[in-house]
C-alpha cells in the first residue's frame, strides 16, 4: 500500500476543470517532484491531499486514509507549506510556531523541545523572538517550512518550498529536503528544475490539469523520445507546450 | 478542548498585542463616560428641584431619580448595551475574516483540528474581549459606591446593579456570536463589522416596530427584540426566560458558523 494514492482525481468548477482523471502514487520515504506552468494544478492537487479543498471526482488517500471520509487521520500525518505561507504578522515566530504545534496536537511537554527542533533545522532559532511581520520574505518562508516540520510528520507536501529565497538558502532547504527522504514521503512542488533533478527520485508533469509525464527522474528523458542527454528542462517544454 | 483553548488563547493574545482592541476600549469608555457624566448631572438637577418641592410634589416619572441605582446605573447599563451594539462588531469582525486574507484560513483546515474547536475557540476568545471591554465601565458603579451616599443603607443597590451589568455581558456575548457569523462568511473585515451592525440594530429596535403593529404580531415581536428581552435584567429582575433567549441566540450563531466552517468541505 502506497502512502499517498490518488486514482482518477478531478476538481471542476464552475466554468473550468482544475484537474481532470489524476492517478498517481508515492511510496513510503519517497520524493516526488510535481511541475508544471503555472495554472497547471499542482496547488489544486495539494490543496485536495492537505483536505483544503474536496474532490469532484475521485479519490484521495494518505497513509491508507481516504481524505474525504477520514479527514482528521489525514491530517494527523501530514505537514503542509501552501503556496503562500500562512504566518500570522502579530505574532513572534515562536509564539506561532508553539500555537502550531498545539493545533497538530503535539502533547504540552514537547512543544518547547519540537519548536527549538524545527526552528534550528530551518535556521531561524536567531528570529525567534521577533514579529513574523519584520522577518523578510526569506525567513518568513523558513518559518512557513519550520512549521511543515513540526512533529515530524509521515508526509510533508510543500507548495514551492524555496520561493522567495537566496541560491544559498535554496541549497540550504535542498538539503534539509534530501534529508528527510526515507523518513518522509514528500510531494513537493516547484518552477525550479535543477531542484528537482537535485532532489527528487520520481516527477509528475502536470499541464492543463492533466498528467503528461510521471516517471522516475532518469527514465523520463529516454521515454520521451529524446535523446538520453536531454536535460528535463526540455522535456518539460516539450510536453507543455501545447 | 485543549486546542479550542489554544485558539483562544491566540485570539486574545493577537487583541491584546495589536491596536485594534484598545481603540475599541477607548471608544467605550469615552462613550459610557459620556453618558454617565449626563445622568449624573440629570441626577443632580432633579435631585436639587426634589429638594426645594418635596418629593411628592415631584412628577411621578422623576421617581426613578431617588437612587442612585435606578437614576444613574440601570439607565447607564441600557446606554451601554447600544455602545456595546456599535463596538462589538469591530471587535468580532476579526474573528474569521482575518484569517482568510492573511491565509491563515488554510492552516486551520489543513490541521488535525475539528471544525467544532475552531468555532469555540474563536468564541471564546471573543467572549474575552468583549469581557475585557464592558468589564472598563465597571468603573461607573465603583466610583458611585465610593462617592456617593444615601440616606439609608449603601449608595448603590449592589444586587440589581450587577444583575443589570450581567444583562450587558450577555448582550456582549450575544453581539459577539452573531458578528462571529458574519466574519466566518466573509474575506472583508469592514463588511464582516458592517453587516453586523446591520444584523443587530434594527433587531434592537423591533421593540419599537411592535407598538405600531397589532397583537399577535405585536407579542411576537417584542418577544424576538433584544431591548424588551434585557429590561427585565436592567431592572435587576432575573427572569430565566430572558436567559434562555439569548442563549439560543447564542447557540444559534455558534451552529450557524460551524456549518458555514464545514461547509468547505463540501465546497
Amino acid at each position: 500500500m502506497a502512502m499517498i494514492e490518488v486514482q482518477h482525481l478531478t476538481k471542476r468548477y464552475r466554468d473550468r476543470v482544475a484537474i481532470d482523471d489524476l492517478t498517481f502514487s508515492v511510496e513510503e520515504g519517497e520524493i516526488l517532484g510535481f511541475l508544471g506552468p503555472n495554472g497547471a494544478g499542482k496547488s489544486t492537487t495539494m490543496k485536495i491531499l492537505t483536505g483544503f479543498l474536496p474532490p469532484s471526482e475521485g479519490v484521495a488517500r494518505v497513509g491508507g486514509f481516504d481524505v474525504f471520509t477520514h479527514p482528521l487521520e489525514v491530517k494527523r500525518r501530514i505537514g503542509y507549506l501552501p503556496e503562500t505561507p500562512p504566518l500570522y504578522p502579530d505574532m513572534t515566530v515562536h509564539g506561532y510556531l508553539k500555537f502550531v504545534a498545539a493545533l497538530k496536537r503535539l502533547p504540552s511537554r514537547e512543544l518547547k523541545g519540537e519548536v527549538e527542533r524545527v526552528a534550528s533545522l530551518t535556521g531561524v532559532t536567531h528570529v525567534l523572538g521577533r514579529l513574523i511581520q519584520n522577518l523578510s520574505k526569506g525567513y518568513k518562508q523558513r518559518v512557513g517550512i519550520a512549521q511543515a516540520l513540526l512533529g515530524s510528520p509521515q508526509v510533508l507536501i510543500l507548495d514551492e518550498p524555496t520561493e522567495g529565497l537566496d541560491p544559498a538558502q535554496r541549497a540550504e532547504v535542498r538539503a534539509l529536503i534530501k534529508g528527510l527522504a526515507g523518513k518522509h514521503t514528500v510531494i513537493l512542488s516547484t518552477h525550479i528544475l535543477p531542484e528537482v533533478t537535485m532532489t527528487c527520485e520520481k516527477v509528475l508533469i502536470l499541464n492543463q490539469g492533466r498528467i503528461v509525464a510521471y516517471d522516475d527522474l532518469r527514465k523520463l528523458a529516454g521515454a520521451q523520445g529524446t535523446s538520453e542527454s536531454a536535460s528535463l528542462e526540455e522535456v518539460f517544454i516539450k510536453l507543455t507546450a501545447a | 478542548m485543549r486546542i479550542a483553548l489554544a485558539i483562544a488563547r491566540k485570539e486574545l493574545s493577537l487583541f491584546f498585542t495589536t491596536p485594534w482592541a484598545y481603540g475599541v476600549f477607548t471608544a467605550m469608555v469615552a462613550l459610557s463616560s459620556f453618558f454617565f457624566v449626563n445622568l449624573l448631572a440629570t441626577f443632580q438637577q432633579v435631585q436639587e428641584q426634589a429638594r426645594e418641592v418635596t418629593w411628592p410634589m415631584m412628577p411621578p416619572d422623576m421617581s426613578a431619580y431617588r437612587n442612585l441605582t435606578d437614576g444613574v446605573m440601570v439607565q447607564l447599563w441600557g446606554m451601554v448595551i447600544v455602545v456595546t451594539l456599535f463596538v462589538a462588531p469591530f471587535l468580532s469582525m476579526r474573528l474569521f475574516a482575518e484569517e482568510k486574507r492573511n491565509k491563515t484560513f488554510e492552516l486551520l483546515m489543513t490541521a488535525p483540528v475539528r471544525p467544532i474547536e475552531i468555532v469555540l475557540g474563536k468564541y471564546l476568545g471573543g467572549l474575552g474581549i468583549i469581557s475585557a471591554t464592558l468589564g472598563l465601565t465597571l468603573v461607573f458603579p465603583l466610583v458611585l459606591s465610593a462617592f456617593g451616599h444615601a440616606d439609608s443603607g449603601t449608595a448603590l443597590e449592589w444586587s440589581t446593579v450587577l444583575l443589570g451589568y450581567g444583562g450587558v455581558l450577555l448582550w456582549g456575548a450575544t453581539c459577539m456570536a452573531v458578528g462571529m457569523f458574519i466574519s466566518a462568511l466573509t474575506e472583508s473585515q469592514m463588511l464582516a463589522a458592517f453587516l453586523t451592525f446591520a444584523v443587530l440594530l434594527p433587531w434592537m429596535m423591533l421593540s419599537g416596530v411592535a407598538q405600531a403593529t397589532e397583537e399577535p404580531l405585536r407579542s411576537v415581536l417584542t418577544y424576538l427584540s433584544f431591548d424588551a428581552q434585557l429590561q427585565n435584567l436592567l431592572k435587576g429582575i432575573l427572569d430565566v426566560q430572558t436567559l434562555v433567549f439569548f442563549a439560543s441566540v447564542i447557540i444559534f450563531s455558534l451552529l450557524l458558523t460551524h456549518r458555514t466552517v464545514e461547509a468547505r468541505r463540501w465546497a
